[in-house]
């Protein structure tokens, strides 16, 4: 690699012509193993996606059929209105879930920032305890909590003197449950990201504030905010892509129901794929969605590169 | 920045934390207690906070339940898999990134790839992934799992070890090759050592994501290679729910969990920052 190094240096010719062509190359494998990685597991699926999605498709004893019938499953689609209403469902569940994670996140994270160093680093830790835990699991948790008859949540809210709530159970309430779970958990990765963005804050602009005699507001909304945007779009870019596909909640904990009440859009792909096994159908609703996936993490990251 | 020095304003803001730190985690501790409670214990009304008697018998019946110990296995082998590939596979391509500039501005592109990936509707994988290891005999394997969640977290391992590889000046290991040694001595005995930290926190967080994943596991296992969270949701939906089981067998996924995470917290929150590990 010292010959690479020197070559990229522009010196020591004949060291080149010493090293043998897998070492002057040793730049490309040292990515080739990702690449090949992610192109079988991952490109070659989704181009295989693509295929499907202008076919009919049947798969049956591994014998897998593919016949070409245009744009018959796209067109299905728009007419479709368990698949319309799961796509409101998710753009609800998106707009909702990512803005609260940010209030409560940057809630949590500026008042981190001003606690002392050592109670910081515990509460931190504590903090970041429910994002690692297997989302099925704390969804199982929280079912029992959310028990009708003995469920703690129902308890807590005869306390305060509210009637008992259905939660999951309950059409107009079980998206709303799973949503709470979502906040609790996720505002937690909110945190960590904002509060890493405010301690990178640079000083200068504070004192220069501080000099002109600015109130602590002026400085927040003058000086905080513009400087935290880049961490905002980082946060809203990966929070609005990880939302946006959610299903292993609804899958583990209501299935989808009840009625569609918690169908998301994967969780409706899915559905058609591996309980209806229509791979075409299933196959251009995907792509239809990483289309849509693929504007809005552009859209994001256009932001981050102007940043 | 503990700004403003009067004492009452900082100590309630102290207080207050402790408040946000005990409600979020009070879900985690009543879970916990639930799976240690009698069942006329955890239905009656009011409820108890500390279990007033302790029984085991939930973890006995979820432990002594035919396949679970083998769930707790293939989550295990299926994790180790998926680490050691990514973390190899994706510290050298960090490395390569890290050192390397690659012609017509593939390191930027190659970036910004792998990121795009992790952004793909997971159906969108998944369903040719399951024609695919069908038929060419991978599904419900240990293997075929532990490379799709090897490829799944290998954008998380590329994009952390990145950062850690980039704090490494390259003085460093230049000064170990001018001094005599092969690059990959260097490598060895410069490069290795100063990431170890990197390594470690960066595997936890890949050996957590596997651990946890729930929807490709759902597809692509029947019985042989079934993970815990397949056996905690397939509580979760019998017709008859008992809520100690359940509890004890979501005690069990969580456990080890917590573990790690208190281990190696302080590279683990760096390793959040950048890759982000939360959901599939």
């Amino acid at each position: 690699m010292l010959n690479v190094l020197r070559r990229r240096r522009g010196g020591d010719v004949q060291a080149i012509a010493n090293t043998p062509w897998w070492e002057t190359h040793l730049r490309f494998f040292f990515i080739a193993p990702s690449m090949v990685l992610l192109a079988v597991l991952a490109v070659f699926p989704a181009i295989m996606s693509w295929r499907m999605a202008f076919s009919r498709v049947t798969f049956k004893l591994g014998e897998l059929e593919i016949e070409p019938i245009g744009f018959a499953n796209f067109t299905k689609a728009f007419s479709d209105n368990l698949i319309i209403g799961s796509t409101v469902r998710t753009a609800v569940w998106v707009l909702v879930v990512v803005s609260a994670e940010i209030v409560v996140g940057l809630f949590i994270a500026f008042l981190m920032s001003k606690l002392h160093s050592r109670a910081r680093m515990f509460f931190t830790a504590a903090l970041i305890i429910p994002l690692v835990l297997p989302p099925v699991s704390v969804g199982a948790g929280w079912l029992v909590m959310m028990d009708v008859n003995f469920g703690v949540l129902n308890y807590l809210l005869s306390l305060v003197g509210i009637e008992p709530l259905l939660w999951l159970a309950d059409d107009r309430t079980a998206l709303a449950s799973i949503m709470l779970i979502d906040i609790w958990q996720a505002s937690m990765f909110v945190f960590i990201l904002m509060y890493a963005g405010i301690l990178s804050l640079p000083q200068d602009p504070y004192e220069a504030a501080a000099i002109d005699g600015a109130s602590p507001w002026q400085i927040f909304r003058d000086v905080t905010i513009p400087l935290l945007r880049p961490t905002f779009v980082v946060v809203l870019l990966l929070r609005t892509l990880d939302a946006a596909r959610i299903a292993d909640r609804m899958l583990a904990m209501t299935r989808g129901g009840p009625g569609s009440s918690t169908e998301t859009v994967t969780l409706s792909i899915y559905k058609y794929a591996f309980i209806h096994f229509n791979f075409g159908y299933a196959s251009a609703l995907s792509v239809m969605f990483q289309v849509v996936l693929i504007i809005l993490a552009t859209f994001y990251i256009r932001r981050i590169l102007r940043a | 920045m503990v700004g403003e020095r009067s004492a009452p304003l900082v100590l309630s803001r102290h207080v207050l934390m402790l408040g946000v730190v005990l409600i979020v985690l009070a879900p985690v501790y009543w879970m916990l207690m639930i799976g240690l409670k009698t069942e006329s214990e955890f239905s009656q009304i009011p409820p108890t906070i500390w279990p007033q008697e302790f029984t085991l018998e939930w973890f006995e019946a979820v432990l002594g339940k035919r396949g679970f110990g083998e769930q707790i296995m293939n989550s295990v082998i299926i994790a180790a898999i998926a680490t050691s590939i990514a973390i190899t596979v994706g510290s050298l391509a960090a490395y390569g990134l890290s050192r390397f500039q690659l012609p017509w501005g593939l390191n930027y592109h190659i970036l910004f790839f792998i990121l795009t990936v992790r952004m793909f509707p997971q159906t969108v994988t998944v369903v040719p992934l399951f024609i695919f290891f069908t038929q060419i005999g991978l599904i419900d394997t240990h293997i075929g799992m532990g490379l799709v969640h090897s490829m799944l977290e290998l954008p998380l391992a590329v994009w952390m070890m990145l950062g850690f590889f980039r704090d490494i000046p390259r003085d460093l290991e230049e000064a170990a090759m001018v001094d005599g040694d092969h690059w990959l001595g260097a490598f060895r005995k410069v490069i290795i050592p100063l990431v170890r930290p990197g390594l470690a926190a960066t595997s936890i967080l890949i050996l957590i994501a596997s651990w946890n994943e729930f929807l490709f596991s759902l597809i692509l296992t029947r019985t042989e290679a079934q993970t815990l969270p397949i056996a905690v949701a397939n509580q979760v939906t019998q017709f008859d729910i008992l809520y100690g089981r359940m509890m004890a067998a979501s005690a069990i996924s969580i456990i080890p969990v917590l573990i790690f995470t208190l281990l190696v917290q302080r590279n683990l929150i760096r390793g959040l920052t950048l890759g982000g590990v939360s959901g599939a």
